[in-house]
């Protein structure tokens, strides 16, 4: 690898699409929820910088780590989650930026990568030996295994419908070629239902709160978390939230590099505070539930029209 | 071209098992010694096999028919496995001097473990179906006589019925594998293994595959011929554990799959269909078992159970990318699958159970234990860079290859058996090594350097044969398979595309920026404080507890939230407990099917009435039938 190759990547991962440029659209989506849940409940809400405050306030806060845990796993878990969010969006951008050029990953590759920043927060949240961490962290597994069955089911619905095509450069080209996979057929439009759904619960908000669930479980697996690690996880958040919809863009509508992408984003962002402000949180069963019956259902209906070339 | 070392990978442990047994008792560090450096030998003459040319040795003509009893063969498909073989060998018995130390029955442990590793190794090699079928079975013998073992030290009645369970089990597959190679025989005329070759046409050459493909999947353990390595795992050493279920027979299991489907038979499409629907039914039966499980043991040995069926998945796409992949993947396991064992091993002999609810908290007494058991359970469950992810990841391009619109649902299964397998780990994460750890728990400390050194190895090389998967892809899983795979640094891109080398450079990069937004943060203090929980002193359980200002502050409570506890709403919902509690009480083990056979078996003990006239009869009655049949074809 030459270095003008190395200073490339380094570029890519530190700056724009991935670091920096996450974290800025991410904590600016954070403020985004903030302000119009605010609005919704009549209150004024905080300033745009309001999320950015925070993460600074943290970083100047002392680090406290529960006696008897295990320390290094407690305080590196949030980074190794924060790592792996900030590479799933340099290979989602990187998709939209050079569709021809195979970067990294494939789907296959993004879909477990985003498995690690729920395990960071499982483990975590286990290694603080605190009992409310402890069931937080067994409620995000349990959580997780919801959601994704039916999520797995609709990312590939848009595989079948595309003829097999898994790397993500070659599903925007596909894309590029021949229209967005949404003006596609009922089957696309299935799958984007069932993959907006998996948002809230991949980030954990409302009705699907459920791990952290304040009133509860103090805040679940970040109970004992405080200063940088916290800041951490509040960034990896922050961060999931702008990468989470650039992915559901990429694979369904358009480009993450087009105009008609910020308006994508909007909408999204905008029905997960709706989704949010609307619903009360569930029980873990009634989130099981909820994702084993209906929207297993309903995703595997799309992915049956789908092999029927609907 | 003819090896001299071929026979000696194969005869040098057995002779010196033999010769260990004539080892007196009062020696026992000399058997420990011996027993080391022959499995050190062999893993060097493995070596030697690996980056020799392709060989074999003959002797013993059969005079029958043509061949040779002792037919041994080198060839790309093997040599690799021979090689790892002898290597998981040469570790499982570095890690039993530790591990075994104060049990009964060592003059026997290692003698069979050797025999074992020799038998692996013969099967392997064989190029005559009469010397596999041979080895194959003394694996099975040597397999039970390890599992007995396990009765003089733990519950005996337990370690019997799991010994006798897999007897039974793999006994009769063994015979469907007999029968099957009687088959091939019948139509190809030939015991040679590098000689047959079916097409999978006629009803015949479909059975003969179907029932050597049984006795493949149940030494590797496939539902629903897979419940003989819970119940032994259980009961048995898990150094046996280890060595024979999790590895060897994975890799005898799956490298006779690979010959059946690489160089025998031309595969039909409904042949490979039934590899895909039992792939993908024994990664979601066995992955959802596991999740609910409260002895390590059982949970890891339920967990080898579904990664058996990502191999069996991938051979069933009948891409060479997917073969590939389940090649890979039973590489990949066997390296996790007997780290997994061995550092449970290591807990067992630190800790003194095996039992969920009674662990926790370990991390920090056994932290090299931790270390090795959380790679491999991150490399099993798939987390990227890891080894496990690499070869799932090749699986899934062969099903996509094959057609996604077809096979969706196989695809779907098995990533979502990734997931499970994560949920299985992060139960035994907590309820061993992290979350609190109890009063019993207080005085662990961590194992000696034997029983380190084995699962450090095997860690290192799920990192390896991940973050450089194409090492192995190239010089192993490439040649067997006849593919070209890219060396080194570059991506490997079939289908998709998967950079892992790239990949790891940007994650420890992103990790890098982490630290610089730490060392960002203006204060670096660290302070260590108890465990809140509302300003309570709950679950402390020490009567002094009341008087110091926290609970929980002493490393060590009696309330926990347990592991074991952590997916019991999932166990309880609707349709899935009855399921579990079928589950759990045996109803779908396969050996249940002899019941239909009981009636038979009346009839039979009626024929044996023990009079000589009746029996003397019934032989009459039988020469007559011959006779006609004879006189008829004739």
């Amino acid at each position: 690898m030459s270095l003008t190759n190395l200073l490339t990547y380094v570029g890519l991962v530190a700056v724009f699409p991935g670091f920096v440029f996450t974290a800025v659209v991410g904590l600016l989506s954070s403020w985004f929820d903030r302000k119009l849940s605010a609005r919704l409940q009549w209150r004024v809400g905080p300033p745009w910088y309001q999320s950015f405050a925070d993460v600074a306030k943290l970083l100047g806060k002392e680090t406290v780590v529960p006696a008897g845990s295990a320390k290094l796993v407690f305080l590196g878990a949030p980074f190794v989650g924060f790592a792996a969010v900030v590479v799933v969006s340099t290979i989602l951008w990187m998709a939209s930026i050079r569709p021809d050029g195979a970067f990294v990953g494939d789907l296959i590759v993004v879909l477990y990568l985003l498995y690690v920043p729920s395990l960071a927060i499982i483990i975590g949240g286990s290694a603080s030996r605190n009992p409310f961490a402890a069931l937080g962290a067994s409620r995000e597994m349990k959580l997780m295994l919801a959601y994704e069955v039916g999520f797995l089911i609709s990312a590939f619905t848009l595989v079948v419908k595309n003829g097999g095509i898994v790397s993500l450069g070659g599903m925007v080209a596909y894309q590029q070629a021949s229209g967005p996979m949404l003006s596609q057929g009922i089957s696309c439009i299935i799958a984007f239902i069932v993959a907006l759904i998996y948002v809230p619960a991949k980030l954990a908000v409302g009705p699907f709160d459920i791990p952290e669930a304040e009133c509860e479980l103090i805040s679940g697996p970040f109970t004992e978390y405080s200063g940088v690690p916290l800041a951490a996880f509040k960034l990896t958040k922050a961060m999931l939230m702008c990468v989470l919809p650039v992915f559901l863009i990429t694979v369904f509508a358009t480009t993450a590099w087009s105009p008609w992408a910020i308006l994508w984003y909007v909408l999204i962002l905008v029905f997960v505070v709706l989704i949010k402000n609307t619903n009360p949180r569930l029980r873990i069963d009634q989130a099981l539930r909820f994702f084993w019956g209906p929207v297993l259902v309903l995703s595997i209906v799309g992915i049956v029209l789908a092999s029927l070339g609907l | 071209m003819s090896s001299p070392v071929l026979p000696w990978v194969v005869f040098l442990p057995l002779i010196a098992g033999a010769v260990a047994f004539a080892i007196p008792v009062r020696a026992e560090k000399f058997r420990e010694v011996f027993s080391t450096v022959v499995s050190g030998a062999v893993f060097l003459l493995g070596m030697v096999v690996l980056v020799g040319p392709e060989a074999s040795y003959h002797a013993i003509p059969l005079g029958f028919v043509q061949g040779y009893l002792v037919d041994l063969r080198i060839d790309e498909l093997n040599r690799f496995m021979v090689m790892f073989a002898s290597l998981f060998g040469l570790l499982v018995t570095v890690f039993s001097i530790g591990y075994m130390q104060g049990r009964s029955r060592l003059r026997e442990y290692y003698p069979y473990m050797l025999i074992s590793i020799g038998a692996a190794n013969g099967a392997l090699l064989a190029n005559n179906w009469l010397a596999f079928v041979g080895f194959w079975g003394l694996i099975l013998v040597t397999l039970f006589l390890l599992a007995t073992i396990g009765a003089a030290d733990a519950d005996a009645n337990k370690a019997m019925r799991a010994a006798g369970k897999s007897m039974v089990i793999l006994g009769a597959s063994d015979l469907a594998l007999i029968l099957g190679v009687g088959l091939v025989f019948a139509q190809s005329g030939t015991l040679v293994l590098s000689e047959t070759s079916l097409p999978v046409t006629g009803p015949m050459s479909a059975a003969a595959f179907v029932l050597i493909m049984l006795g493949a999947l149940s030494k590797a353990g496939a539902v629903p011929m897979h419940s003989w390595i819970p119940d032994m795992a259980e009961a048995s050493p898990t150094s046996v554990v280890a060595l024979v279920p999790a590895s060897l027979d994975k890799l005898l299991g799956i490298y006779l799959l690979a010959r059946l489907v690489l160089d025998m038979f031309q595969v039909n499409l409904a042949l490979n269909l039934l590899l895909m629907v039992i792939g993908a039914v024994t990664i979601v039966v066995a992955v959802v078992m596991a999740i609910v499980q409260h002895d390590l043991r059982r949970l890891l040995a339920f967990q080898a159970v579904a990664q058996v069926g990502y191999m069996v998945l991938g051979f069933g796409t009948g891409t060479a990318i997917g073969i590939a992949g389940g090649l890979f993947h039973m590489l990949n396991h066997a390296i996790y699958k007997s780290c997994l064992f061995l550092t449970a091993g290591a807990v067992e002999k630190g800790a003194g159970t095996m039992n969920l609810a009674k662990l926790g908290g370990l991390a920090r007494a056994m932290p090299y234990t931790f270390a090795a058991f959380g790679i491999a359970a991150l490399a099993s469950s798939g987390v990227p860079p890891l080894n496990g992810f690499v070869s799932k990841w090749m699986v899934y391009q062969g099903l996509v290859e094959v057609g996604i619109d077809k096979y969706w649902i196989f695809l779907v299964a098995a990533m979502f058996g990734s997931a499970l397998t994560l949920a299985a780990f992060v139960k035994v994460a907590h309820g061993v090594f992290l979350g609190d750890r109890p009063r019993e728990m207080s005085g662990v400390v961590e194992v000696g350097p034997s029983m380190r050194f084995a699962p450090a190895v095997l860690a290192t090389l799920c990192v390896i044969f991940g973050v450089a998967a194409q090492v192995p892809l190239q010089h192993f899983i490439g040649p067997a398979v006849g593919m070209q795979f890219p060396a080194f640094p570059e991506a490997i891109s079939i289908g998709g595309i998967w950079s892992p080398t790239v990949a790891t450079a940007l994650l420890l990069f992103a990790l890098l920026i982490g630290y610089f937004i730490y060392l960002a943060s203006r204060t670096r203090s660290v302070r260590i404080a108890p465990v809140y929980i509302g300003g309570e002193t709950a679950g402390e359980g020490t009567s002094d507890s009341l008087n110091t200002k926290y609970g929980r502050n002493r490393e060590t409570s009696d309330t926990r939230v347990l592991g074991t506890e952590f997916y019991d709403s999932i166990r309880r919902l609707p349709g899935l407990s009855r399921l579990y509690d079928k589950g759990e009480s045996g109803a779908f083990d396969i050996q249940r099917l002899s019941k239909l056979a009981t009636p038979l078996g009346w009839a039979l003990s009626a024929l044996h009435g023990g009079r000589l006239s009746t029996y003397v009869s019934w032989m009459l009655w039988g020469v007559l039938v011959l006779f006609v049949v004879l006189s008829v074809v004739s």
